[in-house]
């Protein structure tokens, strides 16, 4: 098979009896084998365990025992997700040995939904800096041009769903992971609600900042992974203890009505963006204008002070998570991690403690400005993606993202793609929604996403 | 904040972390100090004594139980 479905797709091409989830899991390992020598996706690939699971799949629904619209789906798992069995590195020499007796929630959420494994994906370490090339594998490259970086640090994920060896994954976010690979790849990347999906079992970053959330083609199938994602966890401290609604139920209903702030000064003089970036924002903003929604201006902080307290909190959570191997192996971690660790050990406790103060006067001020909101469109990356060579090794005081915001806030945002720059590399926008409305942002996500039709356009080298 | 840190002062701090860094990392960190020293002061304000922390909590009804 050469086309490559959508998680939707496939699951009403298994119900028709038109496409096997053997047949389809055989196409990813299929392309996993040709294209990631070149794309790196995989740092530990489970080949044998995806046939099974296929298999499995496959036998179930033949005889009409369908779990839901992920079963027999292939999907990835970033390589700081716990998985029983098989090895869980974080691409780091630290943990090359680590073998896990046990999976994370997510994976065992995504496994008891019938999904099929098809690895671990390549990851920047414990979810951290790079690229790096000192680690032991070499980081994920774009799938749109390998000579290009996919952000991080859910790297593999993104480049393998936007290759087409898997058709969704998990990602983490801590500033921008799940988001930022979703934009540089093209993809679709969803950081939920803080709270609304368990991070048992996954290796932190730190820990007020984390989130864990899908990452798929599409707004939809994000919807589809979340659903079978999200619900209280007692193991997460965390965990929120909430009815899990229908995420797909308001797709394709409309969007007529909605109210939606466009955050101006983040992208155009806080960190103005490239032109093909900036034309997706006012696209996207006219689209859903076309589609009968309310766009208007919001103001909040520079985007520098949301980026200067989100930076400071996650510096400090993870030198005090990592300080143990700091003080014994600090030169194990790549140069990237390293250094952010010794930047780690120079925020002071007050510090902290002020980051911590500033953080709560942010979110004050963006729940005052969604009042009478339902969402808020901004960047998701500043341009097209860079050539991997060209990222600085200090990247923590480059221009700020436009994603930690929503981190230290916790509401949840998604990343779609918004069209294509002049390498032709893919551009993305960022919707944010309040929290738990999860719902209703993926269904702006998804009306924004299927209008301007750019789910049409794959890498070349996938098909 | 001052904008710059000594050598004295970089050492200090980063033994008490129980860091060893190479010295080429420490005049590395030297040079990147500003930009964090400026990181820093962005978090800080006038906000007097009763502006609290994002991390103070209340007590949810499973806690009760």
């Amino acid at each position: 098979m050469s086309e490559i479905p959508t998680i939707a797709e496939a699951a009403r091409l298994f119900a028709a009896r038109r496409l096997s989830p053997v047949e389809l899991t055989r196409a990813c390992l299929d392309r996993i084998e040709r294209l990631d020598g070149r794309l790196h996706a995989f740092v530990h690939p489970t080949p044998e365990r995806a046939l099974a699971d296929a298999r499995a799949a496959e036998a179930a629904i033949m005889k009409g025992e369908a779990l839901g619209p992920l079963h027999g789906v292939p999907i990835g798992l970033k390589d700081i997700v716990d998985t029983r069995g098989i090895p869980t590195t974080c691409q780091s020499k630290i943990l090359q040995d680590n073998i896990p007796e046990a999976d994370a929630a997510c994976a065992e959420r995504l496994a008891a939904a019938g999904t099929v494994l098809m690895g671990k994906t390549t990851t920047h370490e414990f979810a951290d800096g790079g690229p790096s090339f000192d680690l032991p594998q070499p980081p994920a490259r774009n799938p749109w041009n390998p000579e290009h970086f996919t952000a991080g640090s859910s790297s593999g994920t993104g480049a393998a769903v936007a290759a087409g060896m898997i058709l969704g994954g998990i990602g983490t976010d801590t500033g921008g992971s799940i988001r930022g690979p979703a934009a540089l790849c093209g993809i679709a990347g969803l950081k939920p609600t803080y709270g609304l999906v368990s991070r048992a079992g996954v290796a932190p970053a730190a820990w007020s900042l984390d989130h864990i959330g899908p990452m798929a083609w599409t707004a939809e199938d994000c919807a589809i992974m979340l659903e079978a994602l999200a619900g209280h966890d007692p193991r997460d401290p965390a965990s929120a203890e909430r009815p899990v609604p229908d995420y797909t139920a308001q797709l394709g209903r409309g969007i007529k009505g909605v109210r939606i702030g466009v955050i101006r000064h983040f992208h155009e003089a806080d960190h103005p963006v490239g032109a093909a970036a900036r034309r997706g924002i006012e696209e996207g903003a006219a689209t859903l204008r076309e589609l009968g929604a309310e766009i208007r201006d919001v103001k909040l902080s520079p985007l520098q002070d949301w980026v200067a307290c989100g930076q400071l909190i996650s510096l400090t959570e993870r030198a005090a998570a990592y300080e143990e191997w700091a003080r014994t192996r600090l030169h194990d971690f790549s140069a990237r991690v390293q250094n952010r660790l010794m930047l780690g050990a120079l925020v002071s406790g007050v510090d902290y403690v002020q980051a911590s103060r500033r953080r709560r006067e942010l979110r004050a001020e963006l729940q005052g400005a969604m009042q009478g909101l339902d969402a808020i469109l901004t960047a998701a990356a500043p341009n097209e993606a860079p050539k991997i060579e060209a990222v600085p090794i200090w990247d923590t005081f480059q221009p700020p993202n436009f994603t930690m915001p929503f981190n230290l806030v916790g509401y949840p945002a998604i990343s779609v793609c918004s069209g294509f720059g002049e390498l032709g590399l893919p551009v993305a926008v960022q919707f944010v929604g309040h929290p738990f409305d999860e719902p209703r942002l993926l269904a702006i996500a998804d009306a924004c996403e299927k209008a301007s039709g750019h789910r049409a356009r794959r890498p070349e080298l996938a098909l | 904040m001052p904008p710059e840190i000594s050598d004295e002062t970089l050492a200090f701090i980063l033994a008490r972390a129980g860091l060893e860094p190479t010295e080429a990392q420490k005049a590395e960190l030297k040079k990147v100090y500003p930009h964090f020293a400026q990181m820093v002061e962005r978090v800080r304000r006038p906000r007097g004594i009763m502006a609290e922390p994002a991390h103070t909590y209340g007590f949810a009804e499973r806690d009760l139980r």
